[in-house]
C-alpha cells in the first residue's frame, strides 16, 4: 500500500475518528499543538457540510433554531459521512435521519418539511424538458391509447405528507417575521412540487384526482389504469381537461408504447 | 416553453490580462442588471453540476457577455482514492458547453476511503506524493482532453514527512505533468505568516511561464492566547499586507489576469468591482513596466 494513502487515512482518524495521537508524529510541532492545528481542519469540515445543509434546508433551520440545527447537523455529519467532492449531493438521508433523532421526536411534522425542503433542492437543479411531443401523441391509434405511460417532467415531484407541510413552509420564509401559529389537526397535504418555464420553483396542492393521475403516471402506470386511479380517488375528476391542463403545464412531458414498433417519443432536451 | 434554454452565442473565449470577479448566486441579479466593468468571471465548477435549472441558464446569460473561468473545489485530486468518473463526467460536460478560458482545481486531497471532508486538504511533500500527483493530474488531463491550471492552498499544519518545499512541489509537479499554476497569493500569505517561511521565496521559485491566473482574497484571524492563525476563509477584502505582495507577484511575474475571490459573508457587487479595480490598476503599472 501506498504510504500516502496510510498516511491519508491516519488524517482522516485524526480529524473525523478523535484519533489524533496516532498521527500526531506527522505533524510538525512549531509554536501551536497537533491538536489545535487538526481542531481548524476539524471546524472547517465541520463548517463545510452544515453550510451545505443549511442551504438546502433552511425551513427546517428557523424551525429548530440556529443552535440546535447545527447540533443535528453534526449528529447528521457523524452518522452520513459526505461520499462526494460535489457538496450538493449530500443531505439525502436528512428527512430519515430527523425521523429517527430523539430530540426532535415530538416534532412529527419536521421530517416531511426537510423531504420537500430536499424534493425542492432536486427540482431546483433537475434536467429541461422538451414540452410533450402533440403531434405524435395524435399518431397513436385511439385503441392504444390506454397502453400508453406518460412521464412526469424531470423538475417535478409529488409529496404526501399528513401535516400541513406547506402551510409551514410558506410561513417560514428565510426573512418573515410574522408567524401565524398552524394547527397540526388542520390536515395534510398532496403536493406537487414543479419548475415553471421562468425556473421558479411552484408547489401546487392536488385534489386526490390529480394526484392519483398524476402519481399513477410516475409510478410507470399504463394510461388506462392511471385513468381508473384518478376516478377511483375522486369520483366527479373531470379527467380530460385535468390532464390537458398537466400537458399544457409541462408537467407531464412524454409517453412511450410499451412496444418495439413505436419508438419512445420522448424529445429529451432541446437542442 | 423553453425558448430560454436555446444557447446563446458564448462570448470572448480567452481571459484578459485584467481583474475578474468570482460569481456567486447572492450576485446572479446584479450581473445580469449591471454587467459590471470587470475583464472575466470565474465561477465554482461544482455550483453547475446539475441537470438543469437557474444556475446553469444564469451561466448561459453571464457567458454570452464574458469569458470564464471554471474553478474545482471538490475533485480531491490528490487522494489515493481513484478519481471519481462521474464527478469527471460533470466537469467535462460543463467544459463543451461553456468553453471556459481557464480550468483549476487545488493541490490538495479531501476524501479516502469513500469518506470526504469537502475541504482542501494539505498533502505531504514528498517524492511518492509528487509521482501520485504527477500521475493524477496527467489522468485529468486527459480525460478533459486539456490543460488544467492548479492552485496553492492556505494550510494549518505541515508534515514532519515533507521532504520537498510546497513551492519545489508545485513547480516540480506543473514541469512535470504539463499543467499550469494558478497563484493564490493571499494563500501564501496565510502559509506563510502560519508556517513562519518568507513568502517571496516562494514567489521567486514559481517560474513565471507557468502562472496563468492569480487569486486574490481576504483572510480571518484566530487569535489565541498564545499566537494567532490565519484561516482562509474569502470573506473580507484583500488585506493590505496581501496587496503588497501581489503588487511584488506582479512585478516578478508581470501582468497575469487576477481574480477577487469573496465566497461568504457576500458584500454587495460593486464592492468586489473595486476590489478588482483595484488589482487592474496594479496591473496597469505591471503593463506599463513591460512596455
Amino acid at each position: 500500500m501506498l504510504a500516502l494513502r496510510e498516511w491519508q487515512q491516519g488524517f482522516t482518524a485524526a480529524v473525523l475518528d478523535g484519533a489524533e495521537d496516532a498521527f500526531a508524529r506527522h505533524i510538525r510541532a512549531r509554536h501551536f499543538s497537533s491538536e489545535r492545528r487538526l481542531q481548524v481542519y476539524r471546524n472547517n469540515s465541520r463548517i463545510s457540510l452544515t453550510s451545505a445543509l443549511e442551504a438546502i434546508y433552511p425551513v427546517v433551520r428557523r424551525l429548530v433554531g440556529e443552535g440546535f440545527f447545527r447540533y443535528a447537523a453534526a449528529e447528521y455529519i457523524h452518522r452520513h459521512p459526505s461520499r462526494a467532492g460535489d457538496l450538493h449531493l449530500f443531505g439525502d438521508a436528512f428527512a430519515a435521519f430527523l425521523a429517527s433523532f430523539e430530540p426532535v421526536a415530538e416534532l412529527t411534522y419536521l421530517p416531511d418539511v426537510a423531504r420537500l425542503e430536499w424534493n425542492y433542492h432536486q427540482v431546483f437543479h433537475a434536467a429541461r424538458h422538451a414540452p410533450l411531443d402533440r403531434q405524435a401523441l395524435m399518431a397513436i391509434p385511439p385503441e392504444r391509447q390506454g397502453e400508453l405511460r406518460f412521464r412526469l417532467h424531470p423538475a417535478a415531484r409529488l409529496l404526501v405528507s399528513p401535516f400541513p407541510i406547506l402551510r409551514i413552509w410558506q410561513n417560514n420564509p428565510q426573512d418573515g417575521v410574522d408567524e401565524e401559529l398552524i394547527d397540526l389537526a388542520e390536515g395534510g397535504v398532496n403536493l406537487l412540487i414543479f419548475r415553471d418555464e421562468e425556473l421558479d420553483i411552484r408547489f401546487q396542492p392536488l385534489g386526490d384526482g390529480d394526484f392519483a393521475l398524476l402519481h399513477a403516471c410516475a409510478e410507470g402506470c399504463a394510461f388506462a389504469a392511471a385513468c381508473e386511479q384518478a376516478m377511483t380517488a375522486q369520483a366527479d375528476f373531470d379527467l380530460p381537461t385535468r390532464f390537458s391542463h398537466w400537458v399544457a403545464q409541462g408537467v407531464v412531458t412524454a409517453f412511450d408504447l410499451p412496444d418495439p414498433s413505436f419508438p419512445i417519443a420522448d424529445r429529451g432536451e432541446p437542442t | 416553453m423553453h425558448a430560454k434554454s436555446v444557447p446563446s452565442r458564448l462570448g470572448p473565449r480567452s481571459i484578459p490580462v485584467r481583474a475578474g470577479i468570482g460569481l456567486r448566486a447572492e450576485h446572479y441579479d446584479a450581473v445580469l442588471e449591471t454587467r459590471p466593468p470587470v475583464g472575466w468571471l470565474e465561477v465554482h465548477s461544482e455550483n453547475y453540476f446539475g441537470a438543469g435549472g437557474k444556475p446553469l441558464a444564469v451561466l448561459e446569460q453571464v457567458r454570452a457577455h464574458y469569458p470564464l473561468s471554471l474553478h474545482g473545489v471538490g475533485l480531491s485530486l490528490g487522494s489515493t482514492d481513484p478519481l471519481d468518473a462521474s464527478h469527471l463526467a460533470k466537469l467535462k460536460q460543463l467544459i463543451r458547453r461553456f468553453e471556459p478560458a481557464l480550468v483549476s482545481e487545488h493541490l490538495s486531497w479531501g476524501s479516502v476511503g469513500g469518506r470526504f471532508l469537502n475541504d482542501l486538504l494539505p498533502l505531504p511533500y514528498t517524492e511518492e506524493a509528487l509521482q501520485h500527483l504527477i500521475m493524477r493530474v496527467s489522468q485529468v488531463q486527459d480525460v478533459l482532453d486539456r490543460q488544467i491550471l492548479i492552485e496553492n492552498i492556505s494550510s494549518y499544519l505541515e508534515y514532519a514527512d515533507s521532504s520537498l518545499t510546497e513551492w519545489d512541489f508545485l513547480a516540480q509537479l506543473a514541469q512535470r505533468a504539463g499543467c499550469g499554476v494558478l497563484l493564490d497569493v493571499n494563500n501564501i500569505y496565510v502559509s506563510a505568516c502560519n508556517h513562519g517561511f518568507d513568502p517571496h521565496v516562494y514567489l521567486r521559485a514559481i517560474p513565471h511561464h507557468m502562472v496563468q491566473e492569480i487569486h486574490l482574497a481576504g483572510f480571518t484571524v484566530n487569535r489565541f492566547e498564545d499566537g494567532e492563525i490565519l484561516i482562509d476563509t474569502h470573506n473580507q477584502p484583500v488585506h493590505p499586507a496581501v496587496w503588497a505582495l501581489y503588487c511584488q507577484a506582479i512585478q516578478h511575474l508581470g501582468p497575469i489576469p487576477t481574480l477577487i475571490e469573496w465566497d461568504s459573508d457576500l458584500p454587495e457587487l460593486a464592492v468586489l468591482v473595486g476590489e478588482a479595480q483595484q488589482a487592474d490598476a496594479i496591473l496597469e503599472d505591471g503593463h506599463a513596466r513591460a512596455a
